[in-house]
Order: structure tokens, then C-alpha cells, then sequence
């Protein structure tokens, strides 16, 4: 027997599943411990290992691959303890780092300061130089001042480095000049150029991605190299990857170059755990993958099999938190989840967020202390949750609590708890669905046309409402949809990208320059592969995309090229119409009179690591399962419904189970409404169609 | 019986908590999807990188729903010209109508801000009007900028004006205006591509109102609309109740503008706050007659202004619709230069200036109240960062361009818990605004950058700082490059409150191809030649309360930072350190700090 293992360490939970070579996936939980991450992976490698009734020892030497996804990265931009980085600019434009893309929320909110640069101006230097738009020098390279600057930088220990040049996208020249003279004079400190790191026009786009990578360099080549180590003691021989923020893996050793791609992975994986379970539940190839938590949700999308990618990832909120800046999967995250808080505001509106009980106290119900109402207090009141089974028994529910907190609300409108309750849990569905149009509807995407794959641990409480009020027919709740990121690296590709700047006309087309920039991407991912020796026999794709726009537009639209050169007309009239079709199924219109501009091109290599395992369909209609008990529910009536309530563990494959109706299992509960029915398949995921009334 | 009737009329004006959330959320939804279709479509960079642009929602019978995300500006109008829609077009408004409308003496801002209207109907009947409104790259004005400070009136300021004029009947468009506007504006197919965003972007809207109407049926939409105006007016008035009973008056300056005006215009706002009644009332009566110029404000624009500064004094997260409008008395003179424009004066550049200046003063009078009330003064001026350019493009083939700029901002005026916001572009827009980057007007202009940065020393000392201003240089890379500014803020520069500093001024040059410097008036209209290059700086925003009183910490950062420089922490701020700023080890010298600020 040999295993795949793939361990997603998440702020609180390490989770962890082990797949076997005939696809028998299991779980593994434990805590996460931040300051030697391997402790806890180990605690849920354990338990994993527990539940196949092999040791932990037996596990890991018959382990053949081991796919880590971390937040290590992520956490350490969020508390601010990246490497003490310089940020080294074009003479004249210091403050790029600060001004960002402008931008606000609120124009009537003056009770903030502005926010702090990634890089603080104090560590930024300016170098005398500059290259015009089109390549041109325009200032040449000061050498002498280059050379101070390195002595400097040493004087000041900085422990890396972030060169950012204007048009270095059109002459790199200054920047591989800035690099030769850190290598020769600084030979052991890290550093980012942003032309190789993320070659598209934008100067803040291209330098907040590099300083974000230049100050993880130093944290997580020891992190990577640590947890390898330690992989190795405990007696693992396999291969290690990486999951990315690209919706692949990589090796460490890719890595360690270009550390920013680690950066908000767990997410990223979603989605491609989304695609596996549609297409294996035949539930098509556009999906809307949601992840929700106790405090936030997450929604990423799948159109015709593809991830969704863009450049406008911010870490933080959006223009004043800090821009990625590569291509990466789209996954938006709001403020929402069980945590969330209900209020009633002074104009007698009812709220929802955006504060949250979080973690401590947490949630009235929890019995912490918590007196505001919220979400899971909604959930608990209205007898979805089961107050002695919640967390799969590791915590008692204080429903007494839950509903005093509850009443506080019901008094202020007047209504009964129940009422109340049931009325605050479908606002902050309403909430959840408003993030999920955002990425749907705003990208042209129908949710109509879609199915939902959900997982988290809160996802089975209203995920159902959601995909009603989205017109959504279908939800697939996954057995281990509290592992959803763990699942996703099951399935995920080795995935590397590339992208050159290159900026030209559908009008005067440069065939050969284009040509050419589609052969050295190819050859960039080519030697990639030859360096990924295990793999060498496994398949593998390149896919090319442009980043192109009517002449004119300033925001560029992802489009697939039909074929992988240009070598006739042809080939550009049948990417020409490609954009077209593509503007048209974001913005609805399109302007076949005007010419496409190209600004960069990327290429992507996907090498597969998994064939897609098949299931037998045929599922034998199981008998109704028995339920264990009932408990009085409510659905927004004013009477409660005596609802059956069934213990995952005992429904059969299979089974049919008519709403009302409550599952329960370990790590989540699934409401089945009225109206709705669940069916559970043969892969022992929750299908649940949503009926039209 | 008699009781029931009253118990029963209380119960109707109560808002139903549940459901005015719930469809105040969709409407957020749906202006959120109109915004994104119409930055993402549109060609110029005015709108499509700057953002330069709002879209609303107003009900059938004229009052203002939903700006989510608008700029205040441009938000406060817009029912004025669905109003004006309704009224010229009575008894013929269908379906598949759309209107354009830009005329600043029926409800537009000022003429560059085309308007998309379209009226959307549910089962035969009107219910909404989905508006657009997008600032222009141009509009075919007689000099190639949407800024005509110097027009005489509307016939010298040349641009075509549209009071709510049909461009589509029948979801089809009329051919005839396209081509009118085709055969004037510059650069006309970056115009139509603007023009296709826009009316994409109100069509959007139309077909997402459509499908609310018919998922919620017509009473609910109806009750909603009359539940989300009355809590939004509920929301105000409580904003307002606690607020101190006053009477507040505050007076400021346009610049001065050449011969024309040369004391500037004077401004002079009085505010009446009443929390027992939950009003405030704005006195603007006392202004001049329309000038002879392109200052004149609009309707909207005054309002919108003085409406403005009232928000940015009270709890910000109160809905700006017609609801909250309603405990907001504002009155306005005919024919004056702040109040309702008199044809044929020119509203030309009613958006900023002036308007920029009511903000501040407004704002500023808040200050009177007490310490945590009010704002300083946001920097004023769009100057050589916010300049309309154009010229001949070698680059293709000598093709034109013309296009505004957004590349440096003014600093944001202090407030009473935080500094300046540096991004913050002009009063009007409140830092909402996206800016460009250098490379992509580069890549869209032939010019080139010299430098673009924070102005050291530039904000208005206070408790809290106003934020610095930016300086920039540029100019063009071959051919002749015009440049056209209607800035302010040379002459009378954003005001401190509460004992609070000014910001700096805004000042500009041109650098001949010798080395030599000529100072450069506020109003400029410039051609540069290769050699030759435009610098200056906006200004910095106002500070807000006694320098002195100033965190010796943030005194110290803003040093270690260089928004401040040691000789401007010693002499304003009283604040003396141990240390050197080269060596990292510069620390707040506590005794000689407490020394000095006891004097």
C-alpha cells in the first residue's frame, strides 16, 4: 500500500487526508502549532494513521507524496514579521509602495489614518536611472550610486531585497545590472527583480508583488527547508510539493524562489476540490465553490473545468491592504459566518456584522461568556444544531444562553425569538449570496447554470437558502467538507506559470515578436518540467493565455488562445473573435470595430498528477434509513416541525432523505429544508436539489 | 375604531427591519455590478483608471435611492435630472427608452458629466430610473478640456449640450445623436467606446431592477421604497440629535482668477443645527452674481457640496439618499455664482473649484462645535497632476489624444482622531477616486515622467496632520503636448481648524529646454515642446487641532518617515529627539519636548 498525503495547516486546525491507491480517502485533525508547524501536522497524521489502524511510522514510510499547504506566509504578512526588506526604485518615484491605486470605501469617513506601505519609505532608495516606455535608456545605470546603495544595505541588515524599476518590463537591463551587483557584493541576501518575478505594466502591481516576495524569502526557505528536515527524521522518503496560489503545486525548491505563490494557498485549493466532486458527482464543470468558517466565507469559481484567475488579490481590504499582484485563483473573501453579530441600528434596520464574536468569546451558545447575537445562536434556536453533539460531541451547546442573546433582538422588532432567529440566519444568507454575485455575476457568470459545492464547518446550516435565492438547482456538500483545501491538494496539478510583456495590436500584429514570446515561455515551463525529474513519464499541458483589451481600455481580460502560435491570419482572426466572446459574456456588449491590444501573455504548465477516479454511478436505492430521534425545528413559520434527525454515519449510500430533516455529522450539520431533498451517493457525498416550488 | 386607526398608522410608518435589509442589500448589489461594467468597459482613463464616474438609482417619482459608492459630487443630483427626464418627456417614457442628459441648468453637475438615464418599468409601470453618469475625455468643448475656466458663458465654452435627450427607443440606438456627437467630440471613438460603457452600465441596472420587481412582486418594492427613504431620514435625524443646538457661519475663497476676479470669489456658508427638530439648515444666500467665467456653480453642484461637507461631520454610514435629505433645509439665490446658475453663464468646471471649496468650509465649520467635531480643510486644486493633455501621437501615426490625468493628488484634510488621507485627490471625490500609474499614461500618451512624490513638510501641522500634497514633472517625448489646468489653492491655501496649520499651496512651472523657470498662473493653458517640462505640486491638506498637542510618536515617525523634516518637529510640533535620523537610533528627547511645549 502507498499513500498520497496532502496537509493543509490553517490557523486553528491542521487538517490532514490520506488517500490510498484505491481512492479511500480519510481525515486527520489536530491543532495547529505555530511555532513548530511540524508538531501538529504530526497530531493529525497520527490520527489519520489511527483510523487506517496503521502507525504513524508505517504511514509515513509508505507515503509517496506529501502536498503541504500553509499559512505561514500569510500570517507572517498579516502580523507584520516578514524579513527586514529594502525596496530599491526608479530615482524620482519613491512613493509608489504608499499611493498604491488610490481609492476608498467610505468618501464621508475621515476616522482613519492612511494606511503604512508594505515598505516603509525609510527603506526605500531611490537609483538614478530610467528606461522609457518603449525600452528605450533614457538615464543610464548609476553604477557608483549602485554600489553605496550595497554598503548601505549592509550597514542598515537588511535581510532582502526588492528592485522594482519603471518599464523594466520593456529592458530589463537596469534591474539584471541591480542583481549582478547584489550577487557580487552581497552574495547571500535574497532578492526579488520585479520583471521576473511579475513582468506586466503597473508599477505598483509589479512592485508590491516583489517587495511581498522579496520579505518572505528569508522565512520561508528556512520554513521549507525545516519541515523538510523534519519530514525526513520521522522517517518519510517520498516526494514533497507545495500547494500555491496558482491552484497548483510546485517544489520547494520553486518555492523558495518565488515564496509569494504560498501566499493565501489554503484558498486556492478550494475550488480545485469544487471541480473534482462536481465532475465526479456528474454535476457538471461550472461551480461555485464556497468555504465557510466561523469568521469568514470564501467563494471561488469554475467555468467549463477552469479555475478563475486575477491579478487584483489583496491581502487585507481592498485599496488599503496590499496589492499580490500575480495571476492567481479568485477566491473573495467576506466578513461572514457563524461569528457574525445581529444588531438592530438606531434607524431600526436589522444588521448583521460586520463585527463577530470570533473565537473568544465566541458565539453566545458557546457557553463562553458571549451575550450578542449571533449566527450560530440563530442556528441553535431554531434546532438545527444539536446542543450535545456539536464539534462531533467535543462541545456542549448553551442553548439558554443562545436564546437570552437572541430575545435582546426579538424584543427591539417585536417579533418571537423563533421569528427573530430565523429572520437573522436568512439576512446573512442574503449576505453570503451578495459575495457570491460579486464574483459570479459581476464575471458573467450565471449561478443559474451552475451547481454549489460547499464545505467548512458551517456550510450545511444555509448554504441551501443561498442556492435557492441564487437559482442555483444544485449543492454538493462533500463528506469531508470540513477539509475542503486538504481535498483540493488531492487533486491538484503541479502547476507553473509564466508571463512576458509584450504589447501589441490586433491592427499591426507583431506575428514574429509574439511567436517569439510564446516559444521562451514555452521553454521557461519546458526546462521547469525537466527539472521535476520524479515526473518525467507523467503527461503534461502548457496552456497560452493573453491578457488583451479593446485598444484604449485600461483593464485587461484573461483570453485563451485557440491555437498555440500565430502562423497565419487565421490564427489572429480566431483569437480576435475569441475576445470578443469573451468581453461579451462579462460586460454584454462588444465593439467588433475595434481593434485588440495585448499587453503580456502567460503560459501555464499543468502536470497531472492524478487520473480523475472514477465511481460506479450506478447507485441501488437504499431503504430509508432510520433517524435517531426528532427535534422540533423551525423554518420560518411560526410553529416548529418535528424534524427528523439522521446521523451521518448511519445513512447507507444511496439513501433518499426528504427535507425537513437534519444530518449530523462529525465536523458539520446539514439542514435539509422543506422543499429540498438530499440524496447521498455512492462516494458518500450530500447531492441536494433544490426544488422549484 | 378611532383608536385602532391610529394604532394602526403608527404600525405603517415602522419599517419592516427585516425585509428593508434584505432588498437595501440587493440594491447595494445591483449599483456594485453597474459600477464594475462601467470601469472595466469604458476606454478613457478618466473612467476607466481614475474612476471618474457614479451610479445611482432613483424612484419613478424623482427622489434618490441608492449611490452606493458614488462620489459625492455627482451623487446628490441625479434626481434633479430624472425630474427633469419626466418632465420633458411626460406621457412619452417607454421601455426601452434611453436618455442623455448633461445640461448643468436642469440637474446635471457640469456638461462633461454625461448622464445615462433609463427608466425601468415592471409590468407596464415605471418604477426606477437607473442613472450613469461619467465624466468625459471630452466633449467637444471649443479647447480640447472639460475644464473651461475662462469661458465668457455656455456659447463660448462650446460644448454640446444634451437637456434629457432620447439616444435609445426601443433598446435601439438613434443613430443620429452618435453621429452629432461623432462628428464633434475628439477622439470619437474613445468617446463611443465611453458612450457603449455607459449606457451598458444603466442597462445592467434595468434588467437586475427588472428582476427584483418580479421576484418580490410590486407592493413589497414599493413599501421598500418607502421603508429604506424613512430609515434613511430616521438614521439622520438621529446622526443629527447629537449634534450640540447651533448656529455656525463660515466664510472662504475661490483663488483669485487673472483681470476677471482678482480678490478671488468669496464664500460664506451658515449653518443652523437644530437636534430638537433633527434639521440642519444651509444658508448660501449671501454670494454674487454669476461671474463671467466657468466657475458658476449648478444646482447640484451647490448642493451637492454643502450636502457633503454636512456628511463628512456626522456618522458617515448614514445613507445618502432623498430620505436623509429631507432633515437638510438648503437655501439657494437665483443667478448667484453658489446657488442656481442664470443661462447663459458657464458651469464649466462647477464640479471642482468652488465646489471644493463649499466642502471644506462646511466641513470646517463643524470645527466650531468643539474639539472631535468637524474637519480641517482637504487640499484644493487640480493642477499640473489632474491636467487635461493632448496632442499628436507619433507614436501611431500622429493620431490625436486627449485624456485628463489623475497622477498627483492633494492631501487630505486632518481630522479629530486621524491625519490626512494622502490619496485623497480633491474634496468632491473624498479620496474615492483610483489614480493612474505612471507607466500606463506613459504607455497612453507620449510624455514622460521626470519624478512623481510626497511633498515633505507639506501637510498642515496639527493634533493631526493634514497629509502631504505630491509633486510631479512631466512632459511631452516628441511632438507639442497642450496642457490645460483650472487649478485653485495658489493663492489661498486649505485652512488648519481648532488652532490646526494650513497646508501648503499648490504652485507650477515650466522648465524651458535651458534650465530656466517660469512661474505659471493658477488657470493655465500651456504648450510644451520637447526639451521642455511641466513641474509643480498640489497642495497639503489642513491640520486639525494645537501642533503641540501632537503624540511626540507620531511626530517622531512622521520624521523617520520624511513627511515631516527635525526643523519643522522642533519649531512646530516642540518636539526635540535623542539620536540621528541616519543611524535608525533617532528616539523623542521626553524632557526636552515637555520643556519646550510648556512655553
Amino acid at each position: 500500500m502507498s499513500y498520497k498525503i496532502s496537509v493543509d495547516t490553517g490557523g486553528t486546525f491542521t487538517d490532514v487526508i490520506v488517500s490510498d491507491e484505491s481512492g479511500n480517502e480519510n481525515i486527520g485533525k489536530a491543532l495547529t502549532t505555530p511555532n513548530r508547524i511540524f508538531d501538529g501536522m504530526r497530531n493529525a497524521l497520527k490520527s489519520a494513521a489511527f483510523d487506517r489502524d496503521i502507525s504513524l511510522e508505517e504511514l509515513l514510510s509508505a507515503g509517496k507524496l506529501l502536498i503541504y499547504g500553509t499559512t505561514r506566509a500569510t500570517n507572517a504578512i498579516i502580523t507584520e514579521s516578514v524579513a527586514k526588506t529594502a525596496f530599491i526604485t526608479t530615482k524620482g518615484f519613491p512613493d509608489t509602495l504608499v499611493v498604491k491605486e488610490g481609492g476608498k470605501y467610505n468618501p464621508h469617513d475621515f476616522s482613519s489614518d492612511f494606511p503604512t506601505p508594505y515598505i516603509a519609505r525609510h527603506n526605500t532608495f531611490e537609483l538614478e536611472e530610467r528606461i522609457d516606455s518603449l525600452g528605450n535608456q533614457v538615464i543610464p545605470f548609476n553604477y557608483n550610486q549602485a554600489l553605496d546603495l550595497c554598503k548601505e544595505i549592509n550597514r542598515r541588515g537588511f535581510k532582502a531585497v526588492a528592485v522594482c524599476f519603471l518599464w523594466s518590463i520593456a529592458n530589463s537591463d537596469h534591474e539584471k545590472e541591480m542583481a549582478r551587483i547584489l550577487s557580487d557584493n552581497l552574495p547571500d541576501l535574497p532578492y526579488t527583480l520585479s520583471h521576473e518575478l511579475i513582468p506586466v505594466v503597473r508599477e505598483y502591481r509589479r512592485a508590491s508583488a516583489t517587495a511581498i516576495d522579496a520579505s518572505l524569502k528569508p522565512l520561508m526557505q528556512s520554513h521549507l527547508y525545516d519541515l523538510e528536515k523534519d519530514l525526513r527524521c520521522s522517517g518519510y522518503s517520498g516526494d514533497i510539493l507545495v500547494s500555491t496560489i496558482a491552484g497548483g503545486c510546485s517544489d520547494i525548491k520553486s518555492l523558495i524562489d518565488k515564496p509569494i505563490y504560498t501566499v493565501n494557498s489554503g484558498p486556492a485549493m478550494a475550488p480545485i476540490a469544487g471541480l473534482e466532486f462536481s465532475k465526479l458527482e456528474g454535476c457538471g464543470e461550472d461551480i461555485i465553490v464556497c468555504d465557510t468558517g466561523g469568521t469568514t466565507f470564501d467563494v471561488g469559481l469554475v467555468r467549463d473545468g477552469n479555475l478563475a484567475f486575477t491579478r487584483d488579490t489583496w491581502l487585507g481590504q481592498p485599496y488599503i491592504g496590499h496589492l499580490l499582484g500575480i495571476s492567481s485563483v479568485d477566491v473573495r473573501s467576506v466578513g461572514a459566518g457563524g461569528g457574525s453579530i445581529a444588531w438592530v441600528d438606531e434607524g431600526g434596520l436589522m444588521r448583521i456584522g460586520p463585527n463577530s464574536a470570533g473565537a473568544q468569546p465566541g458565539p453566545a451558545c458557546y457557553g463562553q461568556g458571549g451575550t450578542d447575537a449571533t449566527v450560530s445562536d440563530a442556528a441553535a434556536i431554531l434546532g438545527y444544531l444539536n446542543p450535545d453533539f456539536f464539534l462531533g460531541g467535543q462541545m456542549t451547546l448553551d442553548v439558554k444562553a443562545a436564546e437570552k442573546s437572541i430575545e435582546l433582538i426579538a424584543n427591539k422588532i417585536n417579533l418571537s425569538s423563533h421569528l427573530t432567529a430565523w429572520k437573522i440566519l436568512t439576512l446573512s444568507s442574503d449576505l453570503m449570496m451578495k459575495a457570491i454575485s460579486d464574483i459570479t455575476i459581476n464575471e458573467g457568470f450565471d449561478p443559474r447554470e451552475g451547481s454549489i459545492v460547499a464545505g467548512g464547518g458551517a456550510a450545511g446550516i444555509n448554504i441551501m437558502n443561498i442556492a435557492k435565492e441564487l437559482g442555483c438547482h444544485r449543492v454538493i456538500i462533500p463528506k469531508l467538507a470540513s477539509a475542503l483545501s486538504a481535498s483540493g491538494m488531492q487533486f491538484a496539478d503541479i502547476v507553473a506559470e509564466e508571463t512576458l510583456s509584450l504589447v501589441t495590436t490586433s491592427e499591426s500584429f507583431d506575428f514574429e515578436g509574439v511567436n517569439n514570446v510564446l516559444c521562451k515561455l514555452q521553454n521557461k515551463l519546458e526546462a521547469f518540467k525537466a527539472s521535476m525529474t520524479l515526473y518525467s513519464d507523467v503527461p503534461y499541458e502548457i496552456d497560452y493565455i493573453a491578457e488583451a483589451r479593446y485598444i484604449g481600455q485600461v483593464w485587461e481580460l484573461d483570453t485563451p488562445l485557440p491555437n498555440k502560435r500565430f502562423l497565419q491570419q487565421s490564427d489572429l482572426k480566431s483569437f480576435v473573435d475569441k475576445f470578443h466572446h469573451v468581453h461579451q459574456r462579462v460586460f454584454e456588449v462588444r465593439d467588433e470595430g475595434s481593434p485588440v491590444e495585448i499587453m503580456s501573455w502567460k503560459a501555464r504548465l499543468s502536470i497531472k498528477l492524478d487520473i480523475v477516479k472514477s465511481y460506479n454511478s450506478d447507485v441501488t436505492k437504499a431503504e430509508l434509513p432510520s433517524f435517531s430521534q426528532k427535534r422540533n425545528c423551525w423554518f420560518g413559520g411560526l410553529e416548529p416541525i418535528s424534524t427528523p434527525i439522521y446521523k451521518g454515519s448511519d445513512i447507507p449510500v444511496g439513501s433518499v432523505i426528504k427535507g425537513p430533516a437534519v444530518i449530523e455529522e462529525p465536523t458539520t450539520t446539514i439542514v435539509v429544508y422543506p422543499n429540498m431533498v438530499t440524496k447521498i451517493s455512492i462516494s458518500g457525498n450530500y447531492i441536494i436539489d433544490i426544488l422549484e416550488k | 375604531m378611532m383608536i385602532e386607526k391610529i394604532s394602526n398608522s403608527i404600525e405603517e410608518s415602522k419599517i419592516d427591519p427585516f425585509m428593508t435589509a434584505i432588498l437595501a442589500n440587493r440594491m447595494d448589489g445591483i449599483i456594485r455590478e453597474m459600477t464594475n461594467t462601467l470601469l472595466r468597459a469604458a476606454r478613457s482613463a478618466v473612467i476607466s483608471s481614475a474612476r471618474d464616474f457614479s451610479c445611482a438609482i432613483c424612484t419613478a417619482d424623482n427622489q434618490l435611492l441608492a449611490s452606493a459608492e458614488g462620489l459625492p459630487i455627482h451623487i446628490f443630483g441625479s434626481h434633479l435630472q430624472t425630474k427633469t427626464m419626466c418632465e420633458l418627456h411626460d406621457g412619452d417614457i417607454n421601455e426601452g427608452d434611453c436618455f442623455l442628459h448633461n445640461d448643468p441648468y436642469s440637474g446635471n453637475t457640469h456638461a462633461a458629466d454625461h448622464t445615462f438615464l433609463v427608466p425601468v418599468f415592471f409590468e407596464g409601470e415605471h418604477f426606477f430610473t437607473a442613472v450613469a453618469k461619467a465624466h468625459q475625455a471630452d466633449i467637444g468643448n471649443a479647447a480640447p478640456t472639460t475644464y473651461m475656466a475662462a469661458a465668457k458663458d455656455q456659447y463660448e465654452e462650446g460644448a454640446l449640450i444634451f437637456p434629457a435627450v432620447r439616444i435609445q427607443r426601443n433598446y435601439k440606438m438613434i443613430d443620429d445623436v452618435v453621429r452629432m456627437c461623432r462628428s464633434r467630440v475628439r477622439v470619437p471613438s474613445q468617446w463611443y467606446g465611453d458612450f457603449l460603457a455607459g449606457i451598458g452600465s444603466a442597462r445592467i441596472g434595468e434588467r437586475r431592477l427588472k428582476e427584483l420587481c418580479k421576484k418580490y412582486g410590486k407592493e413589497t418594492i414599493k413599501q421598500f421604497i418607502d421603508h429604506w427613504l424613512d430609515y434613511s431620514e430616521e438614521r439622520m435625524c438621529h446622526a443629527i440629535q447629537k449634534l450640540p443646538k447651533s448656529e455656525l457661519f463660515n466664510s472662504g475663497a475661490h483663488d483669485p482668477f487673472g483681470e476677471l476676479l482678482p480678490d478671488g470669489i468669496p464664500l460664506k456658508v451658515t449653518l443652523k443645527i437644530d437636534p430638537e427638530k433633527a434639521l440642519i439648515d444651509l444658508d448660501l444666500l449671501d454670494h454674487p452674481p454669476n461671474v463671467d467665467c466657468g466657475f458658476n456653480q449648478s444646482e447640484a453642484c451647490a448642493s451637492a457640496s454643502v450636502i457633503a461637507g454636512v456628511f463628512n461631520s456626522i456618522d458617515p454610514t448614514v445613507p445618502r439618499n432623498s430620505g436623509s435629505f429631507r432633515r437638510i433645509i438648503l437655501h439657494l439665490k437665483d443667478g448667484a455664482v453658489v446657488g442656481k446658475p442664470k443661462f447663459p453663464h458657464s458651469c464649466s468646471i462647477a464640479t471642482t473649484n468652488i465646489a471644493d471649496r463649499l466642502i471644506n468650509i462646511t466641513q470646517a465649520a463643524f470645527a466650531q462645535l468643539g474639539d472631535g467635531w468637524g474637519l480641517a480643510e482637504g487640499g484644493v486644486g487640480l493642477g499640473a497632476g489632474f491636467a487635461v493633455v493632448s496632442g499628436n501621437d507619433h507614436r501611431v501615426d500622429g493620431k490625436p489624444y486627449v485624456n485628463q490625468l489623475h497622477i498627483a493628488s492633494n492631501g487630505g484634510p486632518a481630522g479629530p482622531t486621524s491625519d490626512g488621507w494622502i490619496t485623497y485627490a480633491i474634496p468632491v471625490v473624498g479620496g474615492l477616486m483610483y489614480r493612474d500609474s505612471v507607466e500606463i499614461d506613459e504607455l497612453k500618451h507620449p510624455m514622460q515622467f521626470h519624478y512623481l512624490r510626497l511633498v515633505t513638510g507639506s501637510g498642515g501641522a496639527g493634533k493631526y496632520r493634514g497629509a502631504p500634497g505630491q509633486e510631479v514633472a512631466y512632459g511631452p517625448i516628441k511632438e507639442d503636448m497642450n496642457a490645460i489646468w483650472p487649478c485653485d489653492g495658489t493663492h489661498f491655501a486649505p485652512q488648519g481648524v481648532r488652532g490646526g496649520n494650513h497646508g501648503k499651496k499648490c504652485s507650477h512651472f515650466i522648465v524651458r529646454s535651458d534650465g530656466q523657470e517660469e512661474e505659471l498662473p493658477n488657470m493655465v493653458v500651456v504648450r510644451i515642446s520637447k526639451g521642455e517640462f511641466i513641474r509643480g505640486n498640489q497642495s497639503g491638506g489642513g491640520g486639525y487641532g494645537d501642533p503641540f498637542e501632537r503624540d511626540p510618536n507620531r511626530v517622531l515617525k512622521d520624521v523617520i518617515e520624511s513627511y515631516e523634516t527635525i526643523e519643522r518637529a522642533n519649531k512646530i510640533y516642540g518636539v526635540y529627539f535623542h539620536g540621528s535620523l541616519a543611524d535608525n537610533t533617532l528616539t523623542v528627547d521626553k524632557e526636552a519636548t515637555k520643556e519646550f511645549r510648556k512655553k
